[in-house]
């Protein structure tokens, strides 16, 4: 019977022809079915597409990624977290210190108005060895003295004003201000001496460069600003000031993935597109403190600083733009091609954004959005090559799907979270990885508030809670403790101080010394006043949550009456941190590597809008804090970290409850392999650096064809 | 006959022209601007917002941007707002996207519904007939989606393939014969799932038919002339069984569009229904009010064609 037999048939075969595609289909196994460029191809998925590919522009995190392999910074850091070469060969540090002979003082006795004596007597005291011991280290340091003879001028300058802008901000105002400058010493120094000065004055006499008035030598053009002369003048004729130096010497050879070689001319360029204010680049804030940059010659620039500030060094590991492609002349060429008006035409508005050239070590080839950007390996590098051909960045915005296709082998990387690298840890087909992160997660008590003022209170309310238990049960163990402000695998964290212990006893007892005692009701008492607050935090936040309950409980078993609430974002941003209304609350804070402390611990941060919102004040802190930015030898930074942070653990302004990891999981088939010098190839397994990152030898990384073993195993 | 097509042809035409309008104003009168999907983007000035608006005719009267949105559809102009690309080219291509998973999924669903229905309908009240019965209303009441994500995970998970998208994701490298095998394998998850309810539903219906023919007199002639029991139920009841389906052939066709934005979604699956679905969250009307006309267009095409075929398999109907 023809139709039965069709009817039976038919989707019989049907069924069959669709259902044995699956067996020409690559496996996560077998990942080089009939596709051996495979294992020559990265693929990472992504949630976010990525929004402008320019190193000066962007500011998410997937554009970040893609700039990161096609551009190179001048310097970046190594596995230790300590800075290395990269389109820079080389630097040094070194300063020039400037100071104002001053006519009103006198030096041993005698007014020195002529800055030549001066200059002789530091060099002759530098010379004779019997120079006080503690001035020799200064002396020594001096390399040159040069004299910059006095001069007259005019200038303008910007003060805030008495207005203030739609921001909430003091308008500022010009001021034109004459002035007659008496002659300057400009003092070069081997190194970075931030205490130069200070020694100086154990030698021209105290006070040499404190009594220096320059308002003595200026004249206030525009009228009506008479009254600030004081603090204008100490602007425009500052009696001493430190102009750090950093002198790059370059990489010779470089090229651009165009041809064109690299050199100073390029960095000189990006240094003026960032600070360029047409370009509105997010990058502007990093690079004031520059005063000027100087290419010195094809492969030297020379950066000027306006003051000591340490940090600054890290920003030039931002990736460098080609000056020939970008400059004002390539951009009027572009706008003419497109019929735009090249009066308006910034780098903002160019194709580059979405075509990246740079001297990474992955040549852009395609972007399509919202599908995926596609870089190969730049044949050229520098460096030498990176073992895989082709890097992919998909974007993939549903987690469940990233985390099939990373099981069908369609992707090599994905954001795992946590949970999900926990179901594969025992799974021999993947390796895992799991580091700290840059970020730590706090209570923060209001200092400002009455309650809150004495250190043992925020000592017992520490002690008071668990931390323990939170990382074990909020974050699973993917947490670890936190003692201070610092990253916690950096140097700058000293790693001997001991986290609060868990003691709801001796918290007690803390809180009895200051006077709080139990009632007949088990509360906490002090002149007929509970010991009650409110803690809060922003919603939307699980983990803090959580954390807001334990808190409460822990808190309520040693008898305080916590109330606790959880305000909308805006509101809690808004409302409650930036006025400072409130009086014990639960955030995060992420870090960079280095150790400025100054927005969020100076005491000068506290006002309104500012991050030091928990009112922290401590002179000791405070001068830290300054010569930490200040110093640039590593060594003596360290120092300055372990006592501020001793200093902020023995305050406990903050509860610091854990610092977070991150996890990550990839395919065990992909490892690190490298070249000997006779040529052979080794393979090695992937470990994460001292600090953390898995992805630090990310060049050297290709994928087998089957699960490889290690001779070490 | 012909005057049959005639009259209908020009019900359709003033039916769509309603169509049309309601649509039209559906998707205007719905709350959200479009002006407003992206109003934390720092990029979005005020001034954006009006060159935006003139640009898209956004700032003229309704019943004139009524006019001009259709002079552009069907001159070919109209261009999609999220990326200023035509929205003929980009339906063509999506369409041809969905239409292999709509084909494959229609050929499941029919052929796979009748030997099922008439096997239930014949062995009625076996178990086979049973469980196809609790099967079916299982599939029916349980949401598609829920399907998708255990199919999905059970078939990654177990066999470590990939499913999702229309191919492998890094397959462009390797042979022909690969790449057709592995867009075939992408094809069978979700023009399964696209499948089930229909099955779910049609062979219920297969089943009621079969049940209603086998009952009538002329099946019982059939028995007592001594036919076999293959030829009666396959020649002699199949055939009238079939009847009511030949109608239900031209009505699938929308399908193409509203029968897959699910299954698309998960799957992302770049068709038309999923294309319909971002342009509804990203407000951007001519991709809506296109994919709305296309499926009106396509409805009334499918009962223009049920009619039609009413009228040949079964001559006893005249319009």
């Amino acid at each position: 019977m023809l139709i039965k037999k069709t009817l039976i048939l038919l989707p019989v075969i049907i069924c069959a022809i669709l259902l044995q595609s699956f067996f020409w289909v690559p496996t996560y196994d077998e990942q080089v079915k009939g596709n051996p460029h495979r294992l020559k191809e990265f693929i990472n998925a992504s949630t976010g597409d990525a929004k402008i590919l320019n190193p000066i522009l962007h500011a998410d995190s997937s554009s970040g990624a893609i700039t990161d392999q096609v551009f190179d910074g001048l310097i970046d850091r190594d596995e230790n977290l300590m800075f290395r070469g990269r389109l820079a060969e080389s630097w040094d540090i070194y300063e020039e210190a400037y100071f104002y002979v001053n006519p009103a003082a006198s030096i041993n006795g005698q007014k020195i108005s002529r800055p030549e004596s001066i200059k002789d007597m530091i060099f002759s005291h530098k010379k004779s060895n019997n120079a006080d011991s503690s001035l020799a280290g200064t002396l020594n340091n001096i390399k040159d003295i040069e004299i910059l003879s006095a001069r007259e001028g005019e200038t303008e300058i910007q003060i805030p004003g008495p207005d203030t802008n739609k921001d909430g901000l003091p308008d500022p105002v010009n001021i034109k201000v004459r002035y007659k400058a008496p002659p300057q010493l400009k003092i070069t120094l081997k190194e970075v001496d931030q205490g130069f000065f200070d020694k100086m004055e154990q030698f021209l006499g105290k006070g040499y460069f404190k009594n220096f008035s320059s308002d003595d030598f200026i004249e206030i053009v525009t009228p009506g600003h008479d009254d600030k002369k004081a603090a204008i003048a100490s602007e425009v004729l500052p009696a001493t000031e430190h102009n750090p130096v950093i002198v790059f010497q370059l990489r010779k050879g470089v090229k651009f993935h165009d041809g064109h070689e690299f050199d100073s001319g390029d960095v000189q360029f990006t240094y003026d597109a960032i600070m360029n204010p047409r370009n509105l680049s997010p990058r502007v804030s990093d690079f004031e403190p520059v005063k000027r940059l100087e290419p010195v010659d094809k492969y030297t620039v020379k950066v000027i600083y306006k003051r000591l500030y340490s940090p600054a060094f890290g920003t030039w590991s931002m990736g460098m733009l080609p000056d020939h492609m970008l400059n004002a002349e390539a951009l009027k060429r572009e706008a003419e091609s497109k019929g735009a008006d090249a009066a308006e035409f910034t780098i903002k508005d160019s194709d580059y954004n979405r075509h990246p050239v740079g001297t990474g070590p992955f040549v852009f080839r395609e972007w399509k959005s919202d599908q995926y950007i596609v870089l190969d390996r730049n044949e050229k590098y520098w460096e030498g090559a990176p073992n895989y051909k082709s890097y992919t960045y998909r974007i993939v915005p549903d987690p469940l799907t990233q985390e099939m296709e990373f099981y069908g082998g369609a992707i090599d990387s994905y954001g795992a979270e946590p949970h999900q690298v926990e179901r594969l840890k025992n799974d021999p087909k993947y390796q895992d990885f799991s580091g700290l992160s840059f970020g730590y997660t706090y209570i923060g008590y209001n200092m400002r508030r009455e309650l809150f003022k004495d250190k043992r209170v925020r000592k017992a309310l520490g002690m008071a809670v668990d931390a323990d238990k939170i990382i074990r049960y909020v974050m699973y163990n993917e947490a670890e403790r936190m003692t201070g402000p610092f990253v916690k695998q950096t140097d700058y964290y000293d790693k001997n101080i001991q986290p609060l212990p868990y003691d709801p006893e001796g918290a007690l007892r803390l809180l009895n010394e200051v006077g709080w005692k139990k009632n007949s009701e088990g509360w906490l008492e002090r002149d007929g006043k509970r010991f009650a607050f409110t803690l809060i935090t922003n919603s939307g936040n699980d983990l803090r949550k959580s954390i807001l309950t334990i808190a409460q409980d822990s808190w309520k078993k040693i008898g305080i009456d916590v109330k606790t609430d959880l305000v909308e974002w805006s509101v809690f941003i808004g409302k409650h941190v930036n006025t400072g209304s409130f009086d014990a609350l639960i955030l995060g804070w992420s870090m960079g590597i280095d150790p400025d402390l100054y927005q969020i611990w100076h005491s000068s941060q506290t006002n309104e809008n500012q991050l030091n919102f928990v009112g922290f004040n401590n002179k000791e802190a405070d001068d830290l804090i300054v010569k930490i930015r200040q110093e640039y030898d590593y060594g003596k930074q360290v120092e300055y970290c372990h006592k501020l942070h001793r200093i902020i653990a023995d305050e406990q302004p903050y509860t610091f409850l854990y610092v977070g990891k991150w996890t990550a999981v990839l395919d065990k088939k992909i490892v690190i392999l490298e070249r000997t010098l006779s040529g052979e190839e080794q393979i090695k397994k992937i470990t994460p650096t001292r600090t953390g990152n898995h992805t630090f030898y990310f060049n050297k990384w290709i994928k087998l064809a089957s699960n490889p073993r290690f001779e070490t195993e | 006959m012909l005057s049959f097509t005639i009259r209908s042809f020009f019900q359709k035409l003033v039916t769509l022209f309603f169509i049309s309008i309601i649509s039209f104003l559906v998707v205007y009168l719905a709350p959200g601007k479009p002006s407003q999907i992206d109003p934390l983007n720092p990029k979005f000035t005020p001034q954006d917002l009006v060159r935006f608006q003139k640009e898209f005719n956004l700032d003229k009267p309704l019943h004139i941007q009524y006019y001009l949105y259709y002079k552009n559809l069907f001159t070919g102009q109209l261009k999609s707002w999220k990326d200023n690309q035509p929205v003929m080219g980009k339906v063509y291509e999506r369409f041809l996207n969905s239409l292999w998973l709509f084909i494959v999924g229609t050929v499941i669903t029919w052929c796979l519904s009748f030997p099922i229905g008439i096997s239930a309908a014949i062995r009625r009240g076996s178990v086979f007939d049973r469980s196809t019965t609790f099967l079916s209303y299982v599939l029916i009441s349980v949401p598609g989606f829920f399907f998708a994500y255990i199919l999905i995970i059970f078939v990654v998970k177990t066999f470590d393939v990939p499913v999702i998208g229309m191919q492998t994701f890094g397959m462009s490298n390797a042979e022909n014969i690969y790449q057709i095998m592995d867009r075939v394998w992408h094809l069978v998850l979700p023009s399964i799932l696209g499948a089930l309810g229909g099955i779910a539903l049609l062979s219920r219906y297969v089943r009621a038919q079969m049940l209603e023919v086998i009952h009538q007199d002329y099946i019982r002639t059939a028995r007592a002339k001594g036919l076999s029991t293959d030829m009666v139920y396959y020649k002699h009841g199949f055939r009238n069984a079939l009847l009511p389906f030949v109608t239900m052939f031209g009505l699938i066709l929308p399908g193409v569009i509203g029968g897959s934005v699910i299954t698309e979604s998960i799957f992302a699956w770049p068709g038309m229904g999923r294309m319909g679905y971002e342009a509804i969250l990203a407000r951007d009307y001519p991709i809506i009010l296109t994919l709305n006309f296309i499926v009106a267009v396509l409805v009334l095409i499918g009962t223009f064609i049920s009619d039609l075929l009413y009228m040949v398999v079964d001559p006893r109907i005249r319009l």
